[in-house]
């Protein structure tokens, strides 16, 4: 983390800057079935977050090395737009990208049934078009709600949510501020069905009882999202458009 | 990913280019609706999303400082690329970026910088020293034909509405950037033998050349291209050019509506 103690995060009411409370998350949209050319596809906003997930397969699994006999593998990619950020980001893959890429690949690996599809690939393009603190999350959500979009069976839907620590406080959804300079971050990928975790990251300070209550908050919110993501899954195969 | 090409497809196309149809019911010279929103990004400078059938496009400004070209030390720098990314298709694969998108990229670039609808001299901070560069990615997310029109139309579009962040930059206060000028592509595929415009993705998959044309607010000519392989006559181009003042004009007022409200 970024951040050390001269940046004030919280207000003196308690509030956080931008009014919420501790355990508040930013208010997220979830559509299914935004991009027409692929089989599955979803655009989550969160708080100014924007991400979009696309799903093409399962396909053949090329070159066949990646192939495994027994179930499908996921390929997952995870890029940021070059007008996402303030300053511009040059095109392609990064370091950061790719790590992100890869245990979110690993995550949706645990929650899609791959061993329905052996021999095959699942292809996840995850692009954030805005970024303000908690793309990953978001493109994790996307991702998932594309799956679901594209027919194919998981376990259950995995959501992306994170939680952290500003000013010896631990918060609900850190925005860009928090984000920079607070003390941690804890984001995780939750299957609110199972109670499972299926992806997990952290990085900064936390005791813990930080942790514990991090967490609290981080299922606490994966549930309020899951209700979002089924929403948007019913609006897109209910109301007969498309 | 190779794309086979169907040869039921191309009879089809031809079979209807027969009787002048085509396969959505357009007539040869119309082009799909076109849904334009701008700044509708945030972070980015200036942006514009462009929806034209299946086809779905951002564009994104950016601005960076950097020091001139010695021998142009009181000129700025616009550069405008585009990426055909892996979500727009499941034909296209991750990688470098591949000889398409870099002519997607370098067409509508070539048609913004050579209308001169940005003073290159305007983009200058400090001579010698400091200017802006002006950056123009564009990304599609949805390839359902005709990207290189819905990549211009969200360039130009993008770009006319860009601010200037001299103040994040401490190089003063913020302002709009002058854009004299809109510049507009319209592209035309051969499929069935003859040119229609604002070819759907059956066309360009059953289709053969293409030839983009981009014209600035006064018709002139500011940027050709011909991409795949194929022939044309000089009759062909003159029939195709005084649609493409057509449908260009009507795409710029389209952009100045949207500017207006």
């Amino acid at each position: 983390m970024g951040g050390y103690g001269d940046v004030k995060l919280l207000r003196d009411d308690g509030l956080r800057l931008d009014g919420r409370k501790l355990d508040e998350m930013r208010p997220v949209t979830i559509e299914a079935g935004i991009l027409p050319a692929a089989d599955g596809s979803a655009m989550v906003t969160h708080g100014l977050n924007v991400a979009v997930a696309a799903v093409y397969g399962p396909m053949e699994a090329h070159p066949r090395k990646i192939q495994r006999q027994d179930r499908a593998v996921i390929d997952v990619r995870y890029n940021m737009a070059p007008f996402s950020t303030s300053d511009r980001i040059r095109p392609g893959f990064n370091r950061r990208s790719r790590e992100i890429s890869k245990v979110t690949a690993e995550a949706l690996e645990s929650v899609v049934l791959v061993e329905r599809y052996p021999r095959s690939k699942i292809r996840v393009e995850i692009e954030i078009l805005a970024a303000e603190a908690g793309t990953r999350c978001a493109g994790i959500t996307a991702a998932s709600v594309a799956l679901a979009d594209a027919g194919i069976p998981m376990r259950d839907l995995l959501v992306g949510v994170a939680s952290g620590k500003v000013e010896d406080i631990v918060v609900l959804d850190l925005d860009k501020a928090e984000d920079n300079y607070g003390q941690a971050d804890l984001p995780v990928g939750i299957l609110p069905n199972t109670g499972e975790i299926a992806f997990l990251q952290m990085d900064g300070d936390l005791s813990p009882d930080e942790y514990n209550l991090a967490m609290e908050y981080n299922f606490k919110a994966a549930a309020e999202i899951h209700e979002i993501m089924v929403d948007a899954l019913k609006r897109r195969y209910e109301g007969g458009e498309n | 990913m190779v794309e086979l090409v169907p040869t039921l497809l191309r009879q089809e196309l031809a079979r209807l280019a027969d009787d002048d149809l085509r396969l959505d019911g357009r007539g040869r010279w119309d082009g799909r609706d076109v849904d334009l929103q701008i700044d509708c990004l945030y972070n980015a400078e200036g942006s514009a999303k462009v929806v034209m059938g299946k086809t779905i496009v951002y564009a994104g400004v950016k601005f960076e400082i950097r020091t001139p070209w010695p021998d142009r030390p009181s000129q700025g720098s616009l550069m405008c690329g585009a990426e055909l990314r892996p979500v727009a298709h499941r034909k296209y694969e991750p990688g470098p970026p591949s000889p398409q998108s870099i002519e997607l990229g370098r067409v509508v670039d070539r048609g913004i910088r050579e209308s001169g609808c940005i003073d290159m001299e305007s983009l200058c901070i400090v001579p010698g020293e400091k200017v802006w560069g002006v950056m123009i990615d564009i990304h599609v997310l949805s390839d359902g034909g005709n990207v290189f029109d819905a990549c211009g139309l969200a360039a130009i579009a993008a770009l006319r509405t860009a601010v200037v962040p001299a103040e994040r930059f401490d190089v003063g206060e913020d302002y709009t950037l002058k854009v004299n000028g809109t510049p507009i592509m319209a592209s035309f595929t051969r499929v069935g033998g003859r040119y229609v415009f604002d070819p759907s993705e059956e066309e360009e998959l059953g289709g053969d050349e293409r030839i983009h044309i981009t014209l600035g607010d006064e018709g002139h000519l500011h940027s050709l291209q011909k991409g795949l392989r194929g022939v044309f006559t000089p009759a062909e181009f003159a029939e195709i050019f005084e649609v493409a003042h057509q449908r260009c004009s009507e795409l710029r007022k389209l952009v100045a509506t949207q500017e207006g409200n």
